[in-house]
């Protein structure tokens, strides 16, 4: 009863976070911007769009509801697990179908000057290293040294690493540090560097608003590098340790100290996203007032290269990352190679370390 | 802050229309001597072109002593020749006269060309004007 509890209250926060943010997303994102879609800042205020924008509200509601129910429902029947798996799903496939709805929606109503405005584009003539870059390349240092030393540590303390499955219960937190660390002090770098989508003739204010909004997002991700770094070194020390003195199982102390890092960094993470959003909102948003009636170009006005307004493909465009037309952050430019380059290794090594974790015997017995 | 706009609808070639913003730029003062210019992939990133459209407008600037580009420390406006090279002066003016007579062949009246001629002039000694001061 106790843990259908949890469950179920694990549920709802979770509901109550995700749908939130799902009701905020068109307010925080550059005039001109509709559910992905670029539909020009002279149609942004008016009550076709206002009449689209509240019925996204009550789409999320009706979303939010239906997810508890089907949650609690199972969780009723005697499954709170299954329940609180099919209520995130629910929301999460709920929210897509949403999306994809009020994106068709949106593309309706594109005037054909966007057309136009998506062939221009504008950029800084500023020299010099972007923002965050260099707090970036000392994350990706740091962390590429340090994983690759917990790593190297774990590997060599235990004789018997090769048998049996001591190669996963040795291993895996120290190669999950290795893959998970770098890449996010690589996404930093790389949003350091990221595309910026600038109004056309907005007198430098939207360029300022992107180099800001740019510098805070990869400063986030190069700290959340750090601590996540820190924090799985410790894990795969303290593993190496327990497993050093011949106890079989890892005990409470080390699922407390797990349970405690992790809640760090969801704080941190949370608290941090909030604090971007209220102040920068989606790509500076919020801070390039006074320049929003200038006509956004390229990248974000260019409906062409945009899939569902959620995917940026353009093969033409060197940029590795680009500002979301949708959501919170930077997305890759799936049309160039050296981004799905990227994508595709961290899926593959992120994947076949989760397989290797939950289904894997490597060589003798296969006893845990 | 300045900021370089590309047209892909205009006629004009992308390197063109880079080419064409930061000459009439380096020329009104706007970006002066040693002034550092976004890399190659950084220009071409904001603009969305091929990272060769940027590479070749710079190297046109570059052959046209308007840009120093050096491996390490980037692209940045190199300054005025303090002395116009005679081979060079002799093909800038046979430049201009091939304009001229183009001109004059679209139908410009002598007038209007020569007006035309003085107001680009002195939009150079404004240009120089204000970036001094």
């Amino acid at each position: 009863m106790g843990e259908a509890v949890v469950v179920n209250v694990a549920l709802m926060l979770r509901v109550l976070l995700v749908g939130g943010i799902f009701l905020i997303l068109p307010h925080i994102t550059r005039k001109g911007l509709l559910f992905g879609v670029y539909v020009g800042e002279a149609l942004a205020d008016r009550a076709t769009v206002r009449r689209l924008v509240g019925d996204w509200h009550l789409g999320c509601v009706i979303l939010m509801v239906l997810s508890l129910l089907i949650g609690f429902g199972i969780s009723l029947a005697g499954r709170p697990l299954a329940g609180n798996l099919t209520g995130t799903a629910t929301l999460l496939l709920g929210g897509l179908g949403l999306y994809l709805r009020f994106h068709s929606r949106a593309r309706g109503l594109a005037l054909p000057v966007t057309e136009e405005q998506g062939k221009k584009a504008t950029a800084p003539l500023v020299g010099g290293e972007p923002k965050g870059a260099g707090l970036a390349k000392l994350a990706l240092g740091l962390c590429l040294l340090t994983s690759l030393a917990a790593f190297v540590y774990a590997m060599v303390s235990y004789e018997g690493l090769w048998s049996d499955r001591s190669l996963i219960r040795f291993m895996f937190v120290p190669s999950l540090n290795l893959v998970l660390s770098p890449f996010f002090a690589l996404l930093a770098l790389l949003t350091a560097n990221a595309k910026r989508s600038v109004r056309s003739g907005s007198g430098g204010r939207s360029v300022e608003a992107q180099d800001a909004f740019r510098a805070t997002n990869a400063n986030l991700l190069s700290w959340f590098a750090l601590l996540n770094c820190a924090f799985m070194t410790i894990l795969s020390m303290e593993i190496v340790r327990i497993r050093l003195s011949g106890t079989s199982s890892l005990g409470g102390g080390f699922w407390l100290m797990v349970g405690v890092m992790a809640g760090i960094v969801v704080v941190f993470a949370l608290f941090n996203l909030i604090r971007i959003l209220k102040r920068y909102g989606q790509g500076g948003a919020l801070i390039e007032r006074g320049s929003v009636d200038a006509p956004l170009t390229d990248g974000l006005a260019d409906n062409v290269h945009w899939v569902w307004g959620l995917f940026y493909v353009d093969r033409d465009d060197p940029s590795i990352m680009v500002e979301k037309r949708f959501g919170f952050g930077y997305t890759f430019n799936y049309g160039n190679r050296t981004a799905i380059l990227i994508v595709a290794t961290f899926l593959v090594l992120i994947l076949s370390l989760i397989a290797l974790g939950l289904f894997g015997t490597l060589g003798g017995s296969g006893q845990p | 802050m300045l900021t370089l706009t590309i047209d892909r609808s205009l006629d004009d070639p992308v390197y063109e229309q880079v080419a064409d913003q930061v000459r009439r730029l380096v020329v009104s003062g706007g970006l002066g001597p040693g002034t550092a210019l976004p890399s190659v992939r950084q220009l071409a990133g904001d603009l969305g072109v091929n990272l060769n459209t940027i590479a070749r407008a710079y190297r046109l600037l570059e052959s046209e002593g308007f840009l120093v580009i050096r491996d390490r420390a980037g692209v940045a406006v190199s300054a005025p020749a303090k002395e116009i090279e005679h081979s060079a002066r002799a093909r800038l003016l046979e430049q201009m006269r091939v304009t001229l007579a183009r001109l004059r062949q679209a139908g410009m009246a002598h007038e209007e060309l020569l007006s035309v001629m003085q107001r680009e002039v002195l939009a150079l000694h404004g240009g120089k004007e204000n970036h001094d001061g």
